[in-house]
């Protein structure tokens, strides 16, 4: 109890400090970003998140979370179960829709877009945020329709050859075209766990997204397969802007730019990654990456 | 002692076996049951089962083989008159000293050889009786002896329980098989019977069917006409009629509880729709013939068709609607079963509900939903009560769904209702048809199981 306490002295001293920090990135900070500490903004910023709750029902999931995300960033979101990470990603991209009675108060923007707008339609924004799960989740079609299925439905390949190519190009950048080039009728359930995975980002890119939100994409699979991914996500970061929860602060360090740390439901600090793992500015973040508690 | 009060008797011996074997390995333990191989009433089972089985075997096997040894010796201490017969007289005469025995006699005068052998029958029946009791009993008694001088602490009582456990289970499994193998035998056997006087042909490909035969010499006309594809045809009809109307709208409504409806909605509309199904088929018949039919003929008169009052639309619109749960409530559950992972990633990748429903939902749950489909299409195929009362009875060879077609469920039922001979051809075609109707839905049950192997192979 009295380390709790202790905590949350230290907390507010540390968040006082972050508000009066005048480095020059701290760019104004007011009441919106008082519970962060470390660099929300971004200085080429394509999500700017303002002020974010979500719900589950009576619940609280997240609360008054801001952050800006870059273009072509690598960020990745760390923390413990349970820490509403995930629940902050599934809002990028609207999958919280899924769930019932999830809600969001605050406003998320991508590229000046409100995408809680009443009149949005999901289908266009999902079709530029693309998302890659925690357990690999191919369709029980084969290698190809599993790649092919996104342009279909969204109209980007007309005939044989373009389909063809788009398959190829987006195997290609998933790393998967090599080991699957033979076997493109056989169902993508019948790959591995890892390949399986790759084959659900190259499903992703296949659509031709801006943003791709990665849920712990490596969780299931063995460190030979995660390698693997961690080395696409290297590649994939100069075309698109990736944001990445991940259970494995190594991951974290090997693969972004920008580290966000959550905890009950805040974002306790974000930060260029080499800082946040080096010099964390925040208790708990330390505690946390020096693996105290978590 | 009659076999009743003999297994009664067998019984309570057994479960003061059940209790001589727990107590004597309660008192070999002396206190400490861990000591034991088995648990104590493992052994009280061991000493049970050793003083219920053996008897039991013996009275099946001597109350089986006594009735024909007791026919034998009873008629063979028969008068010379009576011992020289035939096999059917010889059948009545026995007929005849059992009723005197049992007391059923008909108040008609008697033959005093028969109530002399009556008597003899019943001296040694007496015997026999008394005979196996004393055995049976003897047994009992000698199990529980034998098998509590077996127990001691390393007996293996629980291993030699299971095992006759096992045993049991085995036993039960086969009943449900041999029962399958007992049908299709008399089906077969009595359909041979049938294709000695009708050929396979004309039965499978003839055209006419009129299976009026004459059961005296003085009949006139009717000599019978065999050929069964008016009734294919009019089962298919029916059939066809019931599927377009059962499977678009169990299907959509599958959809709509699974993927659309809320929770609370589905859970109170899924047990309704299942109350369908619940609905006994004769009450739908009544309602198919008194309701449905003079409806359908009437709409049908108002655009000027001709529409009999005992339609195979009619029939099989409401035999779609009895059918209507098979479809919704199986596919519902079998897309319920599709993982949220799928249409989450149907969603991420900007799918529309439609989509994801038609594109990978649907291709995931298809092989339970065939196989709700081929269940319903049986079903409908067996289906009788309905078409009794509502398609009518006449064999037309006709594809018009206003007319009057008959099935070939409908014609087994009219086939062996009234007055009959078992050994005309009349009578034997309703196996001939019974064994039709099981070789084709045993093919669409083997299809689907095909089809459900084949895709499941490609979907999880």
């Amino acid at each position: 109890m009295n380390s709790l306490q202790e905590r949350d002295t230290t907390l507010t001293k540390a968040m006082n400090k972050a508000i009066n920090l005048d480095s020059p990135h701290a760019i104004k900070i007011d009441r919106d970003y008082k519970q962060t500490v470390g660099r929300i903004t971004s200085t080429h910023a394509r999500i700017v998140c303002k002020n974010v709750h979500v719900y589950y029902g009576e619940k609280q999931a997240i609360s008054d979370l801001s952050l800006e995300i870059g273009n072509h960033e690598v960020i990745s979101f760390i923390g413990p179960s349970g820490c509403g990470k995930s629940t902050f990603l599934r809002t990028i991209n609207r999958m919280n829709d899924t769930i019932a009675g999830c809600r969001v108060e605050g406003e998320i923007t991508i590229d000046e877009t409100n995408i809680y707008d009443k009149g949005l339609d999901v289908v266009p924004l999902r079709a530029k945020v693309g998302m890659v799960f925690q357990k690999p989740n191919p369709f029980p079609k084969s290698i190809y329709d599993n790649v092919a299925y996104g342009p279909k439905i969204h109209g980007l390949a007309s005939d044989k050859t373009e389909f063809d190519a788009v398959v190829e190009s987006s195997l290609r950048k998933a790393g998967l075209w090599e080991e699957v080039k033979d076997r493109l009728n056989e169902p993508g359930t019948g790959l591995s766990g890892g390949q399986q995975q790759r084959l659900c980002i190259a499903r992703t890119i296949a659509i031709n997204p801006e943003i791709i939100l990665m849920d712990e994409p490596c969780s299931a699979l063995d460190p030979i397969a995660t390698a693997k991914i961690e080395q696409l996500i290297a590649e994939l970061r100069e075309h698109f802007t990736i944001v990445i929860v991940t259970h494995s602060m190594q991951q974290a360090a090997r693969v972004s730019n920008r580290t966000a740390y959550f905890h009950l439901g805040r974002l306790v600090e974000v930060g260029e990654t080499n800082d946040i793992f080096t010099n964390p500015k925040h208790p708990l973040t330390e505690d946390y990456i020096t693996g105290r508690f978590g | 002692m009659s076999p009743s009060v003999l297994l009664l008797t067998l019984l309570a011996l057994s479960f003061a076996g059940y209790q001589t074997g727990k107590r004597r390995s309660l008192k070999i333990a002396g206190g400490k049951i861990s000591e034991l191989h088995s648990l104590p009433s493992f052994y009280g089972l061991y000493a049970s089962l050793w003083c219920l089985i053996p008897p039991l075997f013996i009275v099946v096997v001597w109350l089986s083989l006594e009735s024909s040894w007791l026919a034998n010796s009873v008629i063979s201490g028969l008068p010379e008159n009576l011992k020289v017969q035939s096999n059917s007289d010889r059948y009545v005469t026995l007929n005849d000293i059992k009723n005197v025995v049992s007391g059923t006699t008909l108040g008609t005068q008697t033959d005093p050889a028969i109530l002399n052998a009556a008597e003899h029958y019943r001296d040694l029946q007496q015997i026999s009786r008394g005979l196996l009791s004393v055995i049976a009993i003897a047994l009992a008694l000698a199990g529980i002896y034998f098998s509590s001088r077996r127990i001691n602490k390393n007996h293996r009582a629980r291993n030699a329980v299971e095992r006759v456990m096992t045993g049991a289970m085995v036993l039960c499994s086969t009943i449900a098989i041999f029962t399958t193998i007992g049908i299709v035998s008399s089906v077969l056997f009595e359909a041979i019977q049938f294709f000695k006087s009708v050929p396979v042909t004309d039965f499978l490909f003839g055209l006419d069917w009129s299976p009026q035969t004459a059961m005296r010499a003085d009949q006139v006309g009717s000599s019978g006409a065999f050929g069964a594809v008016p009734l294919f045809t009019g089962t298919l009809l029916v059939s066809l009629i019931a599927m377009i109307v059962a499977v678009p709208v169990g299907l959509m409504s599958a959809i709509y509880l699974s993927e659309f409806a809320s929770p609370g909605f589905r859970a109170a509309a899924k047990p309704a729709l299942e109350i369908l199904a619940g609905i006994p088929t004769v009450v739908y018949g009544f309602f198919a013939a008194l309701t449905v039919a003079p409806f359908v003929r009437d709409l049908g008169q108002q655009f000027g068709l001709t529409v009999s009052s005992e339609s195979a639309l009619a029939a099989g619109l409401v035999m779609g609607v009895m059918i209507i749960p098979f479809v919704s409530s199986l596919s519902d559950d079998v897309m319920n079963a599709v993982p949220q992972a799928l249409r989450d990633g149907a969603y991420a990748l900007g799918a529309t509900q439609a989509e994801t429903i038609r594109q990978v939902i649907f291709p995931a749950a298809l092989p339970g939903i065939v196989g709700s489909i081929l269940l319903a299409v049986s079903r409908a195929i067996g289906e009788t009560m309905i078409l009794v009362m509502a398609a009518g009875l006449a064999a037309n060879l006709t594809f018009n769904p206003f007319e009057a077609v008959t099935t070939v469920t409908v014609q087994i039922v009219t086939l062996l209702v009234g007055d009959q001979e078992f050994d005309s051809p009349k009578t034997l075609a309703a196996f001939a048809l019974g064994l039709v109707l099981f070789i084709v839905t045993l093919i669409l049950n083997v299809y689907a199981l095909h089809i459900v192997r084949k895709y499941r192979e490609h979907y999880e």
